[in-house]
C-alpha cells in the first residue's frame, strides 16, 4: 500500500467513473435498479480497496 | 568539549536529539491525514445511515416528499465543478514533481477557484431550494449530509489557502518531503470529492 495524492486521485476516478455508471442506470431504468447497482460496486469497490490496502495489484 | 573532538580526530555532525525512530510505512504527516479521512468515514457513514433510515424505514410516499424538488441539473454541473478541481490538483502537485513552480501556482490557483464556485452555487442552491432544515425529516436530513460536506470544503479551501500562498512565497520543492505541504492538501481534496459523488449519486440521483 502507498498512500499519497496520486493514490487518492486514482480513487477520484474510480469512484466518478463508477457513480457515472450508477446514475446512468437510474436514470435509464429505476432508482431501485440503481441502488442495487451501487450497492455492487460499493462491494466490489471493498474488495478492490483491501486488495490495494493489502499491497495487491 | 568540541575542541576535544575535533582534537580527537572526530568531528560530530548531528546535533540535538536523536531522530525518532519509524517503524510505519507512512510518513507522519500522510498517517495522520489518512487517519482523520477514515474518522470523517465514519462520520459521514453516520449521515448516510440516518439517510437512509428515512428512505427506507420510514419509507414515505414519494422521495423527495412532496411538494419538494431537488435541483438536479445545478447540482450535477457543481459536481463537475468539484471533479474537475481535483484534476487541477493533481496537475499542481505533477507540475511541483517535476520542479515546474508555475505550474503547482496555477494548479492550486484554479482549484481554490472551483472549490469556492462550489460552495458558492451551493449556498445559492440553499437560498433559492424552497424549504428549510426544519421542513421534516428530509429538510433535515438533506441540510445535514449537504451542510457536512460544505463545511469540508470549506476547510479544504482554507488548507489549499495556506498551501498557495506558501507557493508564491517560494515554498515547496521536486522532492517528495519537500511539498507535504501540497500533498496532504491534496489528499485531502481528493477525499472532499469523493465523498461528494458519493453523496450527489445518493440525495440527488437515487
Amino acid at each position: 500500500m502507498r498512500i499519497s495524492e496520486e493514490a487518492m486521485f486514482r480513487w477520484v476516478v474510480i469512484v466518478g467513473i463508477a457513480a457515472a455508471s450508477v446514475i446512468a442506470l437510474t436514470l435509464l431504468t429505476t432508482p431501485l435498479v440503481g441502488a442495487i447497482w451501487g450497492l455492487a460496486l460499493v462491494g466490489a469497490g471493498a474488495v478492490h480497496a483491501y486488495r490495494w490496502w493489502q499491497g495487491r495489484p | 568539549m568540541e575542541s576535544a573532538s575535533v582534537a580527537l580526530g572526530h568531528v560530530e555532525e548531528h546535533h540535538g536529539p536523536p531522530e525518532a525512530n519509524q517503524s510505519s510505512r507512512v510518513d507522519r504527516q500522510t498517517l495522520g491525514i489518512l487517519l482523520f479521512i477514515v474518522s470523517e468515514i465514519m462520520l459521514f457513514g453516520a449521515f448516510f445511515a440516518a439517510y437512509f433510515f428515512l428512505r427506507i424505514v420510514v419509507d414515505p410516499p414519494t422521495w423527495p416528499p412532496d411538494p419538494y424538488e431537488l435541483p438536479v441539473a445545478v447540482a450535477g454541473i457543481n459536481t463537475a465543478i468539484l471533479v474537475s478541481s481535483s484534476f487541477t490538483v493533481h496537475y499542481a502537485l505533477e507540475s511541483i514533481r517535476r520542479g515546474n513552480r508555475n505550474g503547482l501556482k496555477l494548479g492550486l490557483v484554479l482549484t481554490w477557484l472551483l472549490g469556492a464556485t462550489f460552495l458558492f452555487i451551493q449556498l445559492n442552491e440553499y437560498a433559492h431550494i424552497g424549504f428549510s432544515a426544519r421542513d421534516l425529516g428530509f429538510g433535515s436530513i438533506f441540510y445535514g449530509l449537504t451542510g457536512l460536506h460544505g463545511a469540508h470544503v470549506f476547510v479544504g479551501l482554507m488548507l489549499l489557502s495556506f498551501a498557495t500562498i506558501r507557493a508564491f512565497r517560494g515554498h515547496f520543492g521536486p522532492a517528495a518531503k519537500d511539498h507535504l505541504g501540497v500533498e496532504v492538501p491534496g489528499i485531502y481534496w481528493h477525499f472532499v470529492d469523493v465523498m461528494w459523488i458519493v453523496v450527489y449519486t445518493t440525495v440527488y440521483i437515487l
